[in-house]
């Protein structure tokens, strides 16, 4: 008995050292990035259906394009501005143009020691044109890392 | 006649190693004694880590005590202060540490005699420490931001497994060493700004936490204890294959 618990030990000390030594710090490769995730819904079928085309750039940001008429993009990423209480989007679907303004807070997340520190956010209800989008729900409010559905759009 | 004299030649071999085995196999004492002791400890990987890495530095210091020659009482704290920077942030933390809890010597106590010990602590642990980010820098689309997180006073504690062994050089002054396997219970802080050291801990952001302690110990005896020496157990495979002594008279019937 007093072998095999000597045994165990020996065992455990073993693997924590090699599991000590396998664990020292290297780069990062989390998302470090946080986006309000949003899938595109038919408003007939009420069903997802990603658009043939859409064009996304920050309002008065429109030489730097995040989607440039990308095709059935599913879902569509909204990096939010962690310096500011409020950005405003242009979604253009299918060639029809909508902005989307969102009202959010921002508070800093540590990703991990490699990784350092986000910015999270707790967005409201956004704000929206209606000319392509029938409707906008928001599924979670809050944004972070994870890939999780956070906003439907209906066109 | 053959079989007579096979059965002598047995005899006259096998009876001279029995007695010589008898004789050398030692009388194991009934009791033996174990001095319990007082230690006070120095862990010294920390400030050697410090000669090569300034940003680290750790000291801790320990008293024990013997309750019996299996179990002792354990308690102390240290002191711990940590910068750390890479390109999108800096990080200071720094505090002090308190842990108490208990130690299980696994080793008999005629072969541990008071000087020797291989076991297992189990240790509490609780930390006060100081947590500040003074830069960080993040950027995404709409640019490069640049911010910081004040210092924050949090408090957290954590369960410490402690596997090793230790051996007394001399009288009074023993080395050992233990690989640490801690469990994080809390940080202290929210889920969003997990320290990235923790006093005492290591790694906050992370549940488990592994490291290897070096320690100094300086001990007196208090107290004498008589410690009765139980017999091994004798399996029956072995009584099987003791008598090789039968096995030869078997050859000669």
């Amino acid at each position: 008995m007093k072998e095999k618990i000597f045994h165990f030990l020996a065992s455990l000390l073993t693997g924590i050292l090699f599991f000590t030594i396998s664990c020292t710090p290297g780069s990062c490769f989390e998302e470090t990035n946080t986006y309000v995730k949003a899938y595109f819904y038919s408003s007939s079928s009420g069903k997802t259906s990603a658009p043939d085309s859409i064009t996304l750039y920050g309002l008065n940001k429109n030489s730097d394009k995040i989607y440039n008429k990308t095709v059935k993009k599913q879902p569509a990423s909204f990096p939010l501005d962690a310096s500011v209480p409020s950005c405003t989007f242009v979604l253009r679907i299918n060639g029809i143009a909508d902005t989307i303004a969102f009202i959010y807070t921002s508070y800093p997340h540590l990703i991990s020691k490699e990784c350092g520190y986000t910015f999270y956010h707790s967005i409201d209800t956004p704000v929206y044109s209606r000319h392509q989008i029938k409707k906008i729900t928001l599924r979670k409010n809050t944004i972070t890392t994870l890939n999780e559905e956070n906003m439907r759009i209906f066109y | 006649m053959r079989k007579i004299c096979a059965y002598f030649i047995s005899l006259a071999v096998i009876l001279p190693w029995n007695q010589a085995f008898g004789q050398k196999e030692p009388k194991l004492p009934d009791t033996v004694d174990i001095p319990l002791k007082i230690r006070a400890w120095i862990e010294v990987a920390g400030p050697v880590i410090y000669l090569t890495d300034k940003n680290n530095l750790s000291c801790e210091g320990y008293l024990s005590a013997d309750l019996n020659e299996k179990i002792g009482v354990f308690a102390g704290g240290g002191y711990a202060n940590y910068k750390y920077s890479q390109y999108n942030y800096d990080y200071l933390s720094s505090g002090k540490y308190f842990k108490a809890g208990v130690d299980f010597n696994l080793m008999k106590p005629e072969k541990s005699i008071g000087k020797y010990w291989a076991g297992i602590g189990i240790h509490y642990g609780l930390s006060s420490y100081l947590t500040e980010v003074p830069a960080f820098s993040h950027e995404n689309y709409w640019g490069k931001i640049t911010s910081s997180i004040s210092e924050q006073k949090r408090i957290g504690h954590f369960i410490e497994f402690a596997p090793g062994f230790r051996a007394e050089i001399f009288k009074g002054f023993t080395i050992g060493w233990a690989v640490t396997l801690r469990k994080l219970i809390s940080a202290g802080t929210g889920k969003d700004l997990s320290p990235i050291f923790l006093p005492g801990y290591g790694t906050g952001n992370k549940s488990l936490s592994t490291g290897i302690n070096y320690f100094l110990i300086f001990s007196f005896k208090y107290k004498t204890i008589k410690v009765e020496v139980k017999p091994e157990p004798v399996d029956e495979t072995e009584e099987g294959a003791t008598p090789p002594t039968q096995g030869g008279t078997t050859i000669s019937r």
